[in-house]
């Protein structure tokens, strides 16, 4: 999971999200300019581009993509 | 061969910032000042990145007329370990630090027109600014101001012309093009070492001080300040916010700070998600077979729930990422009155950076280094005051734009020597030509069984610590076997490959420094050895590898000294600082 839902219909193209994601999981299509979720299994589920977002396209899971990580224990 | 590569494009400018966070932003506005033609790149979309936006928006003040004290103060709580030159200009400036933050676009918390200087503790005073908006605000500044930017461009490798930094290559990520960035002076402010094991602050991945590291730049500090956060397990995020501690507690239902702490369960305290107290109380009652570890709100009510996080200020911006309670609800479907739940510590970053000198300076001609990605030895004792971070990230940036703007005035820009060009070139292009037998994250999986268990890294001992090195010698194997298809893939390599020697320094050093200060902690060397270890250690690249190199601290130099080493010298006033 990750980035659960994302509403294409809604984006504008602004760019924000690929702008914050800090792992290049989203670009802007070059045909017609809005957001894709390019590598979506590179996704830690940051809320980045959920927060950033002004039209609330995104709806991100608290797992990430490649699951869960090492304990600290 | 898989991937064809295009013919790498150069760009000129005086100064090359790499990173546009905090430090960066400082830096680039600074140096623009001077006169000189700034260009600053960014892996991601500056005016987002970085870890300020997603941070607290609390920035430490120190009064001037506190200033001496606040040196005094920082100098004993780090027994006299600290770089009292850098503590010093530190302290005193960040009250000018502060107004040039605010005239640059920052959104301070204001009282009758003046920013809000509040009192978090004795002699403990913050500012606290529009986190998400700050980085846009001086982007804005510095686009008014004829800064030029690049957005989505890795830095991987420094370039040089003998023994001068000369710039650094970059990978086009949108466009897939190579640039080779041609500067007089270049700076580094990419952060520190994050692991993305903690996702608040996972865009910093070490790659500045690595490139530094390769190009012959000298490392410091490397074994102190690894830092655990606490936060829910289920959001594997930091939980922010001040009285939360309160509701720690293990699997029989106690609570559990005031068994270590009693302290604070009287009156009132600001305990945050990077104080290590919880931490320590967390892995004690672990350790017991007491765990797991819960945070239990139930029966609270919703005024009580929001009084613990009591970090939200309704005049500054807050976004979805850091504000908690609304993420169990809306993501999790959590009720926090409703269920406890379970609580981890992540990793948050490692310590240690390029070391500068008091302009900002690296060791190395032509590079400097600022933020999180450079050590100037001032902290380890600094501790108790929030907003450190930020305050760091502004001053050192301001003080390495000054001192680079000024010498890009005064240099000639020397060419990049193409044969160095080549072979950077070819070893950041290399895994492009290989099938992807190994994928990076297996390299990244690693390096965490290496840096995050707390046996390994936050209970030190020799043995535990040689395991941690073999893990990292298993993942430094399959870096050599990585094949990637495209740059986002080669940029995720040359990122696992900098977490891989942030986390192989971070043992090395901390394997060689046999005592326990600060958040350094050895069971086999419990108690601080000032005698013998009043010395930082820094790491150096030598073609049989990384050496490590001890200097004393010049207690000899510096107006504060300890009685010990005040009563050596009258009995020894000829002996050279201990060695």
């Amino acid at each position: 999971m990750a980035i659960r839902r994302f509403d294409r219909e809604a984006c504008t193209g602004c760019g924000n999200c690929v702008a914050a994601c800090p792992m290049d999981v989203l670009r802007l299509d070059e045909t017609d300019g809005k957001a894709v979720v390019k590598y979506p299994l590179d996704c830690i589920a940051c809320w980045g581009c959920e927060s950033f977002c002004p039209q609330g396209c995104f709806d991100v899971s608290p797992e990430r993509a490649r699951g869960e990580l090492v304990s600290p224990y | 061969m898989k991937a064809v590569v295009p013919a790498p494009s150069v760009i000129t400018t005086d100064v090359l910032v790499l990173g546009a966070g905090g430090a960066g932003m400082c830096a680039a506005l600074r140096a623009r000042e001077s006169g000189a033609d700034v260009l600053m790149i960014d892996k991601c979309g500056i005016g987002y990145n970085g870890q300020v936006p997603i941070g607290g928006g609390i920035l430490a003040y120190v009064y001037p007329s506190y200033v001496d004290q606040w040196v005094e103060k920082v100098t004993r709580g780090s027994h006299f370990f600290n770089n009292q030159d850098w503590t010093r200009l530190f302290g005193s400036r960040m009250h000018q630090s502060t107004m040039d933050l605010a005239a640059m676009g920052l959104t301070f918390l204001r009282k009758s027109g003046d920013i809000d200087i509040l009192t978090w503790g004795p002699d403990i005073h913050v500012t606290l600014f529009d986190a998400p908006k700050s980085l846009l605000a001086l982007k804005r500044t510095a686009v008014s101001r004829g800064i030029r930017m690049m957005d989505k461009i890795f830095a991987v490798d420094l370039l040089k012309n003998g023994d001068q930094v000369v710039g650094a290559v970059g990978l086009g990520l949108v466009d897939g093009k190579v640039y080779l960035f041609n500067a007089k002076a270049t700076i580094i402010a990419t952060g520190n070492c994050g692991y993305m094991h903690e996702k608040t602050y996972a865009s910093v991945l070490g790659e500045g001080p690595a490139m530094g590291y390769r190009a012959g730049a000298q490392l410091t500090n490397a074994e102190f300040n690894s830092l655990y956060v606490w936060g829910i397990k289920v959001l594997g995020k930091e939980l922010m916010g001040i009285h939360f501690y309160l509701y720690l507690e293990n699997a029989l239902g106690e609570k559990i700070m005031g068994k270590y702490y009693p302290q604070l369960m009287e009156g009132e305290h600001a305990v945050y998600t990077f104080d290590p107290r919880v931490i320590h109380a967390m892995y004690e009652e672990v350790k017991a077979g007491r765990g797991p570890i819960y945070l239990n709100l139930q029966g609270l009510t919703e005024a009580e729930i929001a009084w613990c996080g009591d970090d939200i200020v309704p005049e500054l911006t807050h976004i979805m990422a850091n504000d908690t309670m609304l993420l169990l609800r809306e993501k999790c479907g959590i009720d926090p009155s409703r269920e406890r739940m379970e609580m981890w510590p992540r990793y948050l970053y490692s310590g240690g950076g390029l070391r500068i000198d008091l302009r900002g300076r690296t060791t190395l001609p032509g590079l400097w280094a600022a933020g999180g990605a450079c050590n100037n030895c001032w902290s380890n004792g600094g501790g108790g005051q929030a907003g450190l971070g930020v305050q760091s990230a502004a001053i050192t940036g301001f003080v390495a734009g000054e001192d680079a703007g000024a010498y890009a005035r005064g240099a000639e820009r020397l060419e990049i020597d193409r044969a160095y060009a080549d072979d950077v070139l070819a070893r950041v292009l290399e895994p492009l030509q290989r099938t992807g037998e190994v994928d990076p994250y297996e390299v990244t999986y690693r390096v965490h069984e290496a840096i995050v268990p707390m046996k390994y890294n936050r209970i030190r001992e020799a043995g535990r610590m040689r395991e941690a090195l073999s893990i990292l010698e298993d993942a430094r194997e399959r870096l050599s076997r990585v094949g990637v298809a495209d740059f986002h893939d080669l940029a995720r390599r040359h990122s696992a490959e900098s977490m891989l020697m942030a986390a192989e320094f971070t043992y090395r050093a901390a394997l060689l420094r046999e005592e326990s200060r600060a958040q350094h902690f050895r069971e086999d060397f419990p108690e601080r050895d000032d005698r013998k270890w009043l010395k930082w250690i820094c790491i150096e690249r030598r073609e049989d590898g990384p050496a490590l190199l001890t200097v004393p601290v010049p207690l000899r130099d510096y107006p504060l000294q300890p009685e010990w080493y005040r009563d050596q010298l009258q009995t020894q006033p000829h002996s050279d600082r201990q060695d």
